[in-house]
């Protein structure tokens, strides 16, 4: 990889994100020189070279190893276990959690809700993660063009984050709210909606307007990241791409999109796992309801916990989920390295 | 729970709910007290009750707290109160009980003594010769398990129709008694934007607690709910939605969410609890009454659903402590402390023998103080299982509700998952 | 990559662009600006009013009362303070320990980063809820419940993983050959990591830090399992008690909200100004 011209090298050589296995071209993992220019290196310094390279980066790795040891191994080994027992209240006191096999996992699947759920659970991911992802790139894009107050305004883009969820949970209900909701009053009065459309409490709408408070928390995130993403793009090459009369649509084709992929991948990634089990927004909204229209996996998980306490069955509806991350973060990062080596 | 309590801000309970799910192994030993426990009784010093309960606000929370001191002192002790946030109690004793921290005095919601009573984590209140006797009957079903009292409620509350005495007069008619009445008032009363009716009907345990009282008096039992009695009753809430006296945002409202409603003039009657009195009170312009749920037919006995909280004594290492603990118990349920946290906090008291004289003291107390004595504890009968069925409830009136099935079809799938 | 190539001329041709689309840009961005922050100001709207309601709230705070307020600073002045502490030692934290692993991740070829890579990702799916039941044993057998340092520990399961994945990304970026360089000079692995590296990377530590801030600043959970007195208390769960049962004072409640969110506004505006020097220095990257 360092061996290639700077230029052509910079759609490779930004690493994928999140967990790409692909960083390095398989080939180069063992025995290949550790950098190109040492690469002339006689064997012996160079093996003493590669074991205090590896030490320096075990070196480096430690600490943040340790802590993900200590703060996720752990749990995610218990949660792993107690799917295949049966928890009760009871459990917490006596500590008996009888092994129950496969048997939480049938109970969920089989249960009612599930499929429904696992739509909604789609359906949110796929509709939050397009608006937040469409609404964040283009307000990226825009912000890149300096203007006036555009660093004030951009920063003010972030201030939905930093109101408590219960608080902005609470005002998006009253914002819905059919009968007296701003925004009912607000289409009723440019004559839009005169019929005050239940968003909240319409199994038809109430999808909708989930998705559609998730997409505005989550456009924050996906704008700055992305901003960040678009500031390390050296300003020359939209130059040379302009002189070779690429400008508009196909600067951002040719030159915008290839070197934006890594932190594309890094926001879509991140952005699926985050949603697929987004809890506390749905809750907070509609708690699932009406009759099931808003209940997502990650709820139906909740509920069974924490309402029913049943924390096996809970729990293995949590790891179908974590199943369900896990696979789409293999499918999407193996096909996004085949469209980046093409 | 009652009150909207445990479901009043769903975003707090999505995320209010963490367990201690890794101490499982069982015996932790003592371990660390979060809370100082105080020097033992042992030595000469005074004696510090843990006392967690989730009155955190006030005036709830001042109340309690005097009150909790008053008996700690008559019986010999100062007490250290954790008061945690309604929907992270739960949580927080199972947590409690994994790592062998348990307080020494706990309050819980009643409807979930059984559950607690059934990991063992409680002692039975006869080990300290304590009883049930006087109490309504729903009072102390709910505080039984297995036969054996576990905790004790000094005060109870439940739900009746509050209407604005204001409107109903204008419009001539009086509060509704049978269900006819109530969907030809509601529709009469409905105008403008002004709706004849509010209920808090969500996905929730809030919304199965509203259901209860128009369920249980027209003879649904929680049982099984595929039966006509319990259809009927979600007809009527389809009834009252379908002819517009009822807000579809029903669906989504908690029990704070339709006072609000009819304190703004929103809605002229409405299905709610005596703890909003003080808000109600403090409404300028607002003339509100009390009446009895409507039932059925005339003349039928309404049967409400009892809330309030109930005290218990969980196990722990120190048998000194819990004995001061149940005799803390015991003064909280005197018949002076009854009426007095009945009076501060618009409950009731749950000595049959206080009823009459105590509502006699406040009219808008009266028609929830005369459901006490017939009403029934949402445990009563299910016990611990009363989660799995309050689920089916709260699920058959929603799928009708919104239009999904009809109200038999409703009852019939939310009975059989 | 893009060091050697920074010229003049591209300096000029910015600045040329910056001034063309000048106002009308500002129009537009404040236009969407003014529907993305509408729940905002909406609950600066109730904030202000006199007994704020979710029944028909004017557009505007008509009689204006600052009792809200007056109330809000009075009950939740230290629970600011609190979650000022935990936000901030979590980013200390967190990129501390981050920016040196995801260094190592992009510029060492270490067998096993491959492995670690996967690991931070699967962390990220992991319900907090999980990761809460299982810190609370831990803690009370450590004493680290309410305590400051406890929370920084536990939010930093947030920022931790997510700085490593975006520092990686970014410091990708940064040409081999400029560390080779620096190490040929006689440059250890770490004074590399300090002087050369670490600078290139502002931009990505600075968004990193900014988004372990919000994370740590949200935190509601970690507070709420790993809390159980008032004397550590971040304002988020401070909000959440005083909601409480009976809300009818919604006023209180924004007004919270509204104090809850200036220091955090403050923090962001100064370290989007840096993001934007950064950039515009045209020296780092």
């Amino acid at each position: 990889m360092a061996d290639r011209p700077p230029l052509s090298g910079t759609t490779h050589a930004i690493p994928q994100p999140a967990g790409s296995t692909r960083t390095r071209p398989p080939a180069g993992a063992p025995g290949s020189p550790p950098a190109g220019d040492q690469g002339e290196g006689r064997r012996a310094g160079r093996r003493s070279l590669r074991r205090r390279e590896r030490l320096a980066a075990a070196a480096f790795l430690l600490p943040a190893a340790a802590y993900m040891v200590l703060f996720f191994g752990y749990p995610v080994v218990k949660n792993f276990l107690m799917s295949f027992q049966k928890y009760s209240t009871s459990t917490f006191y006596t500590g008996e959690a009888p092994w129950v096999g496969l048997g939480n996992y049938r109970s969920v699947v089989h249960s009612s809700v599930f499929s429904k759920a696992m739509l909604n659970t789609a359906l949110f991911t796929v509709g939050s993660i397009v608006g937040q992802f469409v609404i964040g790139l283009s307000l990226a894009l825009f912000f890149r063009r300096r203007f006036p107050l555009s660093g004030v305004l951009r920063s003010l883009l972030l201030l939905p984050w930093l109101i408590p969820l219960i608080v902005s949970g609470a005002v998006w209900r009253w914002i819905l709210d059919k009968d007296n909701g701003a925004l009912n009053r607000f289409l009723a009065g440019v004559h839009l909606a005169p019929g005050h459309p239940g968003w909240l409490v319409t199994t038809s709408l109430a999808l909708v307007a989930v998705i559609l408070v998730n997409i505005w928390l989550g456009i924050p995130f996906n704008a700055t990241i992305l901003y960040g993403g678009l500031q390390d793009i050296p300003e020359e090459l939209y130059e040379a791409a302009s002189l070779d009369g690429a400008t508009g649509w196909k600067a951002f084709r040719y030159v915008t999109w290839p070197l934006l992929r890594p932190v594309v991948s890094v926001v879509l990634v991140l952005g699926v796992v985050y949603t697929i089990k987004v809890l506390d927004i749905i809750l907070g909204l509609t708690n699932g309801g009406p009759a099931h229209a808003t209940e997502t996996i990650a709820t139906q998980s909740y509920h069974l916990s924490f309402q029913q306490f049943d924390f096996g069955q809970g729990a293995a509806l949590g790891n179908i989920l974590i199943a369900i991350s896990l696979l789409f973060s293999v499918v999407y990062l193996r096909a996004n390295r085949r469209a980046v080596d093409e | 729970m009652t009150r909207s309590r445990r479901t009043r801000v769903a975003v707090a309970s999505a995320l209010a709910l963490p367990l201690a799910l890794a101490a499982c192994g069982g015996s932790s030993g003592g371990g660390t007290q979060p809370t100082a426990g105080g020097s033992s009784a042992a030595g000469g010093a005074t004696t510090t009750l843990r006392v967690l309960d989730y009155y955190n606000n006030d005036p709830g929370k001042t109340v309690w707290q005097k009150a909790l001191e008053g008996c700690a002192a008559q019986a010999g002790a100062k007490i250290s109160r954790e008061a945690v946030p309604g929907a992270s109690l739960i949580p927080k004793v199972l947590q409690q009980a994994s790592s062998r921290t348990l307080p020494d005095l706990l309050m819980l919601d009643n409807p979930d003594l059984q559950q607690i009573a059934a990991t063992g984590a409680l002692i039975p209140l006869d080990q300290f010769g304590i009883t049930g006797d006087g109490f309504a009957k729903g009072v102390v079903d709910a505080s039984t398990y297995k036969g054996k009292l576990y905790g004790l409620q000094p005060s109870t509350n439940t739900i009746a129709l509050i209407y604005n005495k204001d409107i109903l007069d204008k419009a001539g008619v009086k509060p509704p008694t049978t269900w006819d009445e109530l969907k030809a008032t509601a529709k009469q009363l409905t105008k403008g934007g002004t709706y004849g009716f509010a209920v808090s009907a969500p996905a929730n345990y809030e919304g199965t607690w509203q259901f209860l009282p128009f369920m249980w008096t027209n003879g649904g039992d929680e049982k099984d709910i595929n039966t006509p009695q319990v259809a009927q009753a979600v007809q009527l809430w389809v009834d009252l939605m379908k002819d517009g006296s009822l807000s579809k945002s029903a669906l989504n409202w908690t029990q704070a969410d339709v006072n609000d409603q009819f304190k703004a003039g929103k809605a002229a009657m409405m299905i709610n609890g005596p703890w909003q009195f003080p808000v109600l009170d403090a409404a300028k312009g607002l003339n509100y009454g009390v009446a009895q749920i409507p039932a059925p037919k005339a003349g039928e006995k309404v049967v409400a659903p009892l809330g309030g909280e109930t005290w218990t004594v969980p196990q722990t290492k120190d048998k000194d402590k819990q004995a001061l603990a149940a005799k803390v118990v015991q003064c909280l349920n005197s018949d002076e402390s009854q009426l007095n946290l009945a009076k501060q906090n618009d409950t009731i008291p749950t000595k049959t023998a206080l009823l009459a004289s105590f509502s006699s003291t406040n009219p808008h107390i009266k028609a929830f103080a005369d459901q006490i004595p017939t009403a029934r504890a949402r445990t009563g009968e299910l016990g611990a299982d009363w989660p799995k069925a309050a689920t089916k409830i709260y699920t058959a009136f929603q799928a009708a509700l919104t239009g999904q099935t009809s109200a038999a079809d409703a009852v019939k799938q939310a009975q059989n998952g | 990559m893009t060091t050697t190539l920074l010229t003049a001329p591209a300096a000029t041709v910015r600045r040329r662009r910056r001034t063309q689309r000048s106002w009308g840009s500002t129009a537009l961005a404040v236009l969407f600006l003014a529907v993305m922050l509408f729940p905002v100001y909406w609950m600066v709207n109730v904030s202000l009013q006199r007994s704020g309601s979710a029944v028909a709230t004017p557009w505007f705070p008509e009689h204006v009362s600052f009792h809200g307020y007056s109330t809000a600073l009075h009950q939740q002045g230290r629970n600011l303070v609190t979650s000022l502490l935990v936000a901030s030692g979590s980013v200390v934290f967190s990129l501390l320990l981050a920016a040196p692993a995801a260094y190592a991740l992009a510029h060492f070829r270490v067998r096993f980063s491959n492995v670690f890579l996967f690991a931070i990702l699967l962390s990220q799916m992991i319900p907090g809820i999980v990761v809460a039941n299982a810190l609370y044993t831990a803690y009370n057998d450590l004493g680290l419940l309410n305590s400051v340092p406890g929370l920084i520990l536990a939010d930093s399961t947030a920022g931790i993983p997510f700085a490593i994945l975006i520092i990686r990304a970014f410091m990708g970026g940064i040409p081999r050959s400029v560390i080779e360089a620096a190490r040929v000079d006689g440059a250890g692995h770490l004074r590399a990591f300090v002087s050369i590296v670490l600078p290139m990377s502002r931009n990505a530590l600075i968004t990193a830090a900014l988004f372990t801030f919000l994370f740590a600043w949200a935190d509601f959970l970690f507070a709420l399992t790993l809390t159980t007195t008032e004397s550590v208390r971040p304002v988020t769960l401070g909000l959440y008690s005083y909601i409480g049962t009976y809300v009818n004072d919604w006023s209180s409640v924004m007004a919270t909200a509204v104090l809850a969110s200036v220091p955090a506004i403050v923090l962001l505006v100064i370290a989007q100004k840096y993001v934007a020097a950064g950039t515009t220095g045209g020296a780092v990257k």
